[in-house]
């Protein structure tokens, strides 16, 4: 069961990061964390790395470096073709499982109110 | 007084603790130790790396130098690779959900064969480590001996060399001697690994100018027991020299 949970999670972390990163065209891995951070997406921010590097790997994803103010330049990722072709398949599929829990759960969540 | 160390950590200077020096050195070593099997192995480290020395600079504040305190909070912040809830990406195994079990079946003695320590397979130096003997020429000695004496050693070590697996992580090499595994160990092994890297890629490279230097010995050299060498460098991952055996 917590492996079930623990799946699910990180397939919708999966889909906020791509999201993120969509909506922020090039994004910064702090920037991603205190995204996530806010929305109470992830617990600890090393969470974050091996799913960057699992979403690059994929080709979902690519990076840039740019020159930063203060300190080593950073990088900045942003999404290549295919990752937007992922993203929107997935942001199809989340709105029919949503909507397809919702429905099948509503009896439930009525009960106990 | 306190000593201190000057690091450099994602590309930042830092001031830091002995202690504090020393926590933070095992935290990364677990780290780089979980996703080392991971295709996006040093991705993923120099960006953590890099985020720790951010989230330092934000502790930090001004204060000159990173304690211990400091060290424990970005460590909480971070979480632990178990925290994570990601596998190795591509790992043979999903640590976080089953470290446990896995854990707990390492570290009780395995017999493995000792690719550090080997002669033909590493059979017999797998049975010293096996059985705490220091020396594993005693238990080749004894295998000569039968081979000349009953006859069923060879059979034996040819079936042994076929069965045994070869102990090739850090943590199959102290399950071999028995060691339990925890993160200081593994970080040991590691050191000594890296300490004995340069060490072996000169031998390799005397070895090779040796093998092309004369023809000859090539020829002699019985086809089934040549080393291989490519895997040899690629896994440079022993903790002593490579005995040169009487074989070669």
């Amino acid at each position: 069961m917590e492996n079930t949970t623990q799946q699910m999670r990180k397939g919708i972390l999966e889909l906020c990061i791509l999201s993120i990163i969509s909506e922020e065209k090039e994004a910064y891995p702090t920037d991603i964390i205190n995204r996530l951070e806010e929305s109470e997406m992830i617990v600890v921010q090393g969470t974050l790395y091996p799913l960057l590097a699992r979403l690059k790997s994929a080709g979902l994803l690519h990076y840039t470096w740019k020159e930063s103010d203060a300190g080593p330049p950073r990088k900045y990722y942003y999404l290549t073709d295919d990752g937007h072709e992922f993203l929107g398949g997935l942001m199809g599929t989340w709105n029919q499982l949503s909507s397809a829990v919702q429905n099948s759960t509503k009896n439930l969540t009525a009960n106990k109110n | 007084m306190n000593k201190v160390f000057n690091i450099n950590l994602g590309g930042l200077p830092f001031t830091i603790d002995e202690d504090a020096y020393e926590a933070l050195g095992s935290y990364l070593k677990t780290i780089h130790n979980h996703f080392r099997s991971s295709e996006g192995y040093e991705e993923i480290t120099t960006d953590i790396e890099a985020r720790l020395a951010e989230l330092f600079q934000e502790k930090l504040g001004g204060h000159p130098i990173v304690t211990l305190k400091h060290v424990k909070s970005v460590i909480a912040i971070m979480g632990t690779p178990e925290d994570f809830g990601a596998e190795p990406i591509e790992g043979e195994a999903p640590k976080s959900s089953t470290s446990e079990g896995k854990w707990k079946l390492k570290t009780g003695k395995r017999l493995f064969r000792n690719p550090d320590e080997e002669v033909i397979g590493g059979v017999c130096s797998g049975i010293a480590a096996y059985f705490g003997i220091q020396d594993p020429l005693w238990v080749r000695l004894l295998f000569l001996l039968f081979a000349f004496t009953a006859g069923f050693a060879i059979p034996l070590y040819i079936i042994l060399w076929a069965i045994l697996p070869k102990a090739e992580t850090a943590s199959d090499r102290l399950a071999m001697r028995g060691d339990p595994v925890n993160v200081s160990n593994i970080g040991k092994i590691i050191e000594e690994e890296l300490t004995h890297v340069s060490k072996k890629v000169s031998e390799l490279g005397d070895e090779l100018k040796a093998e092309f230097g004369s023809k000859k010995k090539v020829r002699r050299r019985p086809m089934g027991l040549n080393r291989e060498k490519a895997p040899k460098i690629a896994g440079l991952i022993s903790e002593r020299p490579l005995p040169r055996g009487f074989l070669f």
